[in-house]
């Protein structure tokens, strides 16, 4: 199918898509939104709002369509140029703009694919960009490798609970001595820190679905997994408040979020382990 | 601040007829917390602990800090506030606000705690009828530091002043952080600039801005304002002071946004101008409930230099460039502006503005409402402790005798007047009334008395004018 590019005046970002597809012999057409394809771009958004995300700073390109997929930002558009859909779920939406890419989580596609996905990085870094990485602990051989070879320059680690609750927070089955690795692997590198979000969880009372609030003991015992994987107490560990209106799982949007001084708690008691904890502004 | 070479020191002055007169708790300088009597007897000294400031509450408890931290690193952080009880022994403590390691020093734990703190009970922390704090439970308010950078304020690191709350058992409930209001303080363009090119840098930590330099913190208490229906004055909303940014100003409680202020301009409103240009002040607080001026702000307005903005003579960045060489104490009307009550060089005696420095502070100090309408002002860079009544009379007066040697000054941050009941460990003492000494035939041991040994008449001079006409113009002029 005949490839689109919607592109910015300027933007780095959509001329290195379009080297790739150059230099991978693939012909495009490109429509530069702020210029001359503006009208072009108008239109195309117009009938495909839906799949187009706009940020705090207004819509990210470049923007891929092929007629059939419609992919956005830098990340994901190269990924789908080197090995299509194989790469789903490592990648996602950034906020980062500059020589900052984000959007870029270890833990969230099949490890299987896992060369395919460092080639991406290996691309990226190649373009002078500095690469955000998002782990939750899953995939810790692959996100070994991607630190082995010096493609993050920053991770964060979610660290989601304490480990027996892992496997319901993920809703998969999850190895705790995976998890430990990933929290060691994340506190050699030079800029990283970790957070757990302050979230509801389902939890199962036999036949019976029940949501509470992660408690603040629960994020103490976190606190003190990172202690236990790390060696160390004072480890950069932020607490997040957990928004209903961004939750994936709908169950939860209904979900009363919690007030920032309801939040000081939880951070007393993680201090009792990593005594460096903050709470995260947002 | 014209100090002679040699002057008395301890109590100078008490006329126990028109004093309250309790005992007063400071901070001797590098000595520790000193309790002394209306006669500046010292009857109690809690040696080595640290006061920024010192408060006794009921029962004979102290509070204050264990120590500050190494100033290579921190500025004015203090590691913790503690309550002590008579014999000295901690009946409570809180440093667990951010955990510290400086190069060299043990890792620990800080309050960062600085120039304020309040107990659940009162809401100044002194003495109130009816208005007890609480020594066995209760949260407390403390004033604290945080190191951020905050590129909307400017792109030094700054030292950040914060509110938090703790309870009797150490748990942090709440927390306040000044730069998150940044927008909400007022600022011209003028100041936003010097403000960001010069945030009163300090040397600590490698180099930091301490921009604004929160100096009190006090809860509202019931007032007049509230029950009358103005929400800006809830009982819980916190009233706060920037010393270099000549902000007083009020934050809601339940949403932390600031709901009154005057300052950092004195020059936009004929209320503003009338009620003068703030500067570099200390210990604004609402007088609480039960004493005389209740409602009203009562703080001690230092003078000196302080204030962004833009330059002048004075000020050829527009850094400090608010300047004044005399203090003065005011009570106003929060609503109004109208200034109700003060204490300036004017109402000290002094010819202005010849003679004005003389009741001059340029940095610290306090000021206290008594029951009975005096007011006990500590007059703090020259360690001198007094009180006045509403009509200005000086009925007690103190001086440090307790220079530091790291500090070479006798100063004295700020005084607290406690009933004697608050101290049910000591007999009232005995009250020695001390009228003031006539200075002009006093001698210390050797000098002669004054007077002329011989006397002689020069013919054709004439009487010294009523008006005096000076080199510089000052109050007398054109007076008969």
């Amino acid at each position: 199918m005949a490839i689109t590019i919607y592109s910015a005046t300027g933007c780095i970002r959509c001329k290195i898509v379009m080297q790739f597809l150059n230099e991978s012999g693939l012909t495009f057409q490109e429509h530069d939104s702020l210029g001359e394809g503006r009208e072009a771009f108008r239109a195309f958004y117009k009938s495909n709002r839906q799949k187009i995300c706009r940020g705090p700073d207004g819509v990210e390109f470049p923007i891929f369509c092929d007629g059939g997929i419609i992919l956005q930002g830098l990340p994901m558009v190269v990924a789908h140029l080197i090995a299509g859909s194989a790469l789903e779920g490592f990648f996602k939406h950034g906020l980062l703009h500059g020589q900052w890419v984000d959007g870029i989580h270890v833990s969230g596609g099949d490890p299987a694919h896992g060369e395919k996905f460092l080639d991406v990085l290996i691309l990226l870094k190649k373009q002078m960009l500095k690469l955000q990485i998002d782990t939750n602990g899953v995939n810790a051989h692959l996100l070994e490798q991607v630190i082995k070879r010096g493609l993050a320059d920053r991770v964060i680690m979610e660290v989601k609970g304490p480990l027996e609750l892992y496997d319901s927070l993920l809703q998969q089955l999850n190895d705790p001595e995976e998890i430990k690795r990933s929290i060691a692997l994340v506190s050699q590198c030079n800029d990283y820190y970790f957070y757990s979000t302050i979230s509801p969880i389902i939890r199962e009372k036999g036949d019976l679905e029940q949501f509470s609030y992660i408690t603040p003991e629960e994020i103490a015992e976190a606190a003190h997994l990172i202690k236990e994987a790390t060696g160390d107490n004072k480890q950069p560990y932020r607490l997040r408040n957990f928004d209903p209106r961004a939750a994936e799982d709908k169950r939860l949007k209904e979900a009363e979020a919690l007030t920032k001084n309801e939040l000081f708690k939880y951070r007393t008691m993680a201090r009792k382990h990593q005594f460096k904890t903050e709470i995260l502004k947002i | 601040m014209t100090y002679p070479s040699v002057y008395p020191t301890g109590a100078t002055v008490y006329l126990p007829e028109r004093c309250w007169s309790g005992y007063t708790i400071f901070q001797a300088r590098e000595l520790g917390a000193l309790l002394i009597d209306m006669n500046g007897r010292e009857v109690r000294l809690w040696k080595g602990f640290h006061g920024f400031p010192n408060r006794l509450f009921p029962g004979g408890y102290v509070l204050g800090h264990s120590g500050e931290r190494n100033n290579k690193y921190g500025m004015q952080d203090y590691r913790d506030l503690i309550q002590v009880d008579w014999e000295g022994n901690i009946v409570w403590k809180f440093n667990e606000y951010e955990y510290i390691e400086d190069p060299g020093e043990e890792p620990q734990w800080m309050a960062r705690v600085h120039h304020d703190y309040q107990r659940e009970g009162n809401p100044v922390g002194y003495y109130v009828p009816g208005m007890i704090p609480k020594t066995d439970g209760g949260n407390t308010l403390m004033l604290g530091h945080k190191k951020i950078t905050c590129k909307e304020i400017s792109d030094k690191p700054l030292l950040d002043d914060t509110i938090y709350e703790v309870t009797w058992d150490g748990d942090l409930v709440w927390e306040w952080v000044c730069s998150e209001h940044f927008e909400e303080l007022g600022f011209r363009e003028d100041a936003k600039n010097i403000l960001s090119r010069d945030p009163n840098m300090r040397p600590a930590g490698g180099g930091m801005g301490d921009w604004m330099h929160l100096n009190s913190m006090s809860t509202l208490g019931p007032n007049k304002w509230y029950d009358a229906g103005d929400n800006r004055f809830h009982p819980d909303n916190i009233i706060t002071d920037g010393r270099e940014t000549n902000i007083i100003f009020i934050i809601s409680k339940e949403t932390g946004q600031v709901v009154w202020k005057v300052g950092p301009n004195y020059d936009e409103t004929p209320e503003q101008i009338a009620l003068g240009w703030i500067i570099g002040q200390h210990h604004a607080h609402m007088i609480p409930r039960g004493l005389p001026g209740e409602g009203n702000i009562l703080v001690f307005d230092n003078g000196g230099w302080a204030g962004y903005g833009a330059p002048n003579p004075g000020s050829p960045t527009g850094a400090k460039n608010a300047l004044r060489d005399y203090s003065r104490v005011l009570e106003f009307d929060p609503v109004t502006l109208k200034i109700i009550w003060q204490y300036t060089p004017a109402e000290a005696g002094f010819v202005h503005p010849t003679d004005s420095n003389r009741f001059y502070s340029p940095f610290i100090s306090s000021a206290q409402r008594l029951p009975n309408g005096n007011t006990l002002i500590a007059e703090g860079g020259g360690g001198r402790i007094i009180e006045v009544t509403a009509d200005h009379q000086l009925v007690w007066e103190y001086i440090s005798p307790y220079w530091g040697k790291q500090f070479k000054m006798n100063l004295v941050y700020r005084a607290y007047r406690v009933p004697y009941e608050w101290v049910p460990q000591l007999d009232q003492p005995q009250e020695t009334a001390i009228p003031a000494i006539d200075v002009t035939t006093f001698r210390v041991p050797g000098a002669a008395p004054s007077g002329a040994e011989a006397e002689v008449r020069v013919e054709g001079t004439i009487p010294c004018q009523p008006s005096t006409a000076l080199c510089v113009v000052s109050d007398t002029d054109g007076t008969d």
